[in-house]
């Protein structure tokens, strides 16, 4: 028979399939909710609530288990470990939850988990961290890299690299943005589309509607239970999209009638948006790499309606003969490391290392190889990624253009005031999440040389 | 000790009856251990050896999570009182439905040596004793419900 589930329970075998079998964060999560979809749903927020956060301050936790315990963290087994993370979570970043009743689920279900040696251990650590918190001395700014490596639970190297980059001050900027809640953001079509009276719809079902900055079209959503039973997102009348990635489809500026290649266009945001831009006109070749991505897409254009996207399943990394130089204007918004929206994925920064970036890096030229023919002589390579890492945007594009007969060209036409500046006018922008108001994206004007 | 296999509904051995244990072999003890394993990594109360395709009387529960009990050959000898709530199984992952079981329930089994020993239980530990002595004679809680079987839905914000 099914009984009382352990709501710490799942939060430790969550946690323990995250960091111990290297499984990503949301589907881990997803993947228990869906199999105890009987909870309470102040039980599912909670158990969302603890893994998300957990993860989030990892770095910072173990600080502070480590400042308390004897055995520092890295030498603990798995399921302690855990479960003391996720407790000094509960004891440190949660008031609702009594710290007597943090201290004893986590003795209970050290026992229960057969380690009965250890929960004098358990009790201890948590109970010390519990009544001398306050006591931890943390690193002070003047001590930078540990300073903010242990503030926003960031992994050195990171933190090394971003200051190197960024500098401090802009660093710890995106670093506290990145831990912090952001709105959704939606672009409302255009086309065939009268923009007051989706803001008026969505405001009837008591959406809170402001306009978010940069882009004519996209405005921030708060204040509703679940997005997709809104009138406004069935009729396809908005995309869930975030501004840096609408400011993709303004830099890349389609005009009418032309025929368009997105490589790597799950979930279709970007080819949406440029149809859209279009009015229907042209052709979108919507791809991307397996039949769960492409349904994805088509997911979207159905609903948003837009008759001139056709989406299919290609391989980006793979060279199509049919595409050689047929595309006015190819978009290449290659996977890469996520650092931009780290505050959305919570393990994003703790997945990543030096050799995946540079495996990415790989990916990501062998992508703008194949990009390079599909353009016609004249037409316009627009490269983005949703990362922050200079090697990955930056370098990528000079390489690309020494490598290939493209150049880059001034994005200021397409851009607010705001965010016009040297770089823009050369053809790149690189936002910084906390820098800007959006997450971290790069994106860069290439145009083939007739 | 090892998982064992859940069977779910539609497996016919879950509508057959089961056989009296006659001894205690080193066979059955591990059994026993894995049926314990299984139940707590499934998160459930109570598992009957059937679920894991022995057609034996054997049940274990543990409805607090520091309260194990194994059940051989179990009889029912005593019920008063209702009790109407919520009943789910593991052989049908994602249900449950409304059942009406005894408050109090006093069995009669024996333990892993064999001896015999009477368990009484309320409340939940009532209703889990119900719930696997049924499935020793092939019953399911589903002829029980009262009104529909439900799935257990759920709304997620999606991003």
């Amino acid at each position: 028979m099914t009984g009382r589930v352990n709501i710490r329970e799942l939060i430790l075998g969550i946690l323990l399939e995250i960091n111990k079998e290297g499984q990503y964060s949301h589907i881990a999560i997803r993947g228990t909710l869906d199999k105890y979809q009987y909870l309470e749903k102040t039980e599912r927020a909670f158990i969302t609530r603890v893994c998300e956060g957990t993860q989030e301050n990892q770095i910072r936790i173990d600080y502070i288990i480590n400042y308390f315990s004897k055995v520092k963290v890295e030498k603990m087994k798995p399921l302690i470990r855990e479960l003391l993370r996720s407790s000094v979570y509960q004891l440190i970043y949660m008031d609702n939850v009594p710290d007597s009743a943090v201290c004893n689920e986590a003795v209970k279900l050290a026992r229960k988990k057969g380690f009965y040696n250890l929960t004098g251990f358990v009790n201890g650590v948590l109970r010390g961290i519990a009544r001398d918190y306050k006591k931890i001395p943390f690193p002070g700014r003047e001590n930078k890299v540990e300073y903010l490596s242990v503030t926003y639970s960031m992994p050195v190297w990171l933190v090394v690299r971003f200051m190197d980059q960024f500098g401090f001050e802009n660093t710890e900027k995106m670093l506290q943005a990145s831990m912090e809640e952001r709105p959704v953001t939606v672009r409302i079509k255009e086309y065939l589309t009268d923009r007051e009276q989706v803001i008026q719809s969505l405001k009837k079902e008591g959406v809170k509607v402001e306009k978010a900055p940069y882009a004519d079209n996209a405005y921030y959503l708060s204040g509703y239970d679940y997005l997709p039973a809104l009138t406004a997102f069935r009729m396809g009348n908005i995309q869930v999209q975030d501004v840096s990635s609408m400011l993709a489809g303004e830099a890349a500026n389609p005009q009418k009638g032309s025929f368009v290649i997105d490589l790597c266009a799950a979930p279709g945001g970007k080819s949406l948006c440029v149809a859209d831009k279009m009015r229907g006109t042209g052709m979108v070749d919507s791809r991307d790499v397996s039949e769960k991505k492409a349904d994805l897409i088509r997911e979207n254009v159905e609903r948003m309606g837009m008759a001139n996207i056709s989406v299919s399943v290609h391989d980006a990394t793979v060279f199509d003969h049919e595409s050689v130089e047929k595309a006015d204007l190819v978009l290449a918004d290659v996977p890469c490391s996520g650092l931009g929206v780290m505050g959305k994925k919570t393990d994003i920064k703790y997945k990543i290392t030096p050799g995946k970036q540079e495996e990415l890096v790989e990916l990501q030229r062998k992508i703008l190889e194949q990009a390079a023919c599909y353009v016609k002589p004249g037409g316009i390579l627009l490269y983005s990624t949703c990362t922050v890492c200079r090697e990955e945007n930056l370098e990528n594009v000079l390489w690309f253009t020494r490598e290939y007969p493209y150049k880059l060209e001034s994005i200021d036409d397409f851009l607010c005031e705001e965010l016009r500046s040297e770089t823009t006018k050369q053809g790149y922008l690189q936002l910084l999440p906390g820098v800007h108001k959006c997450d971290g994206f790069f994106l860069a004007r290439l145009r083939r040389i007739e | 000790m090892a998982l064992r296999n859940i069977r779910t509904q539609g497996d016919s051995i879950l509508t057959k009856k089961c056989r009296k244990v006659e001894a205690m072999t080193p066979k059955l003890k591990e059994l026993i251990e894995d049926m314990f394993e299984t139940m707590y990594d499934a998160y459930g109360v109570g598992l009957a050896a059937p679920q894991v395709g022995v057609l034996k009387q054997i049940v274990v529960i543990d409805t607090t999570g520091e309260d194990p009990h194994v059940l051989i050959n179990p009889e029912i000898i005593e019920t008063s009182g209702t009790q109407t709530g919520d009943e789910g199984c593991l052989s049908l992952p994602g249900m449950s439905g409304t059942v009406t079981r005894p408050n109090y329930v006093k069995v009669r089994a024996l333990n892993e040596d064999m001896e015999e020993y009477e368990l009484e239980g309320t409340e939940l530990l009532a209703r889990a004793i119900c719930h696997e002595t049924d499935h020793l004679q092939g019953k399911m809680y589903t002829e029980l419900v009262e009104g529909e079987l439900r799935r257990n839905s759920y709304e997620e914000d999606e991003e």
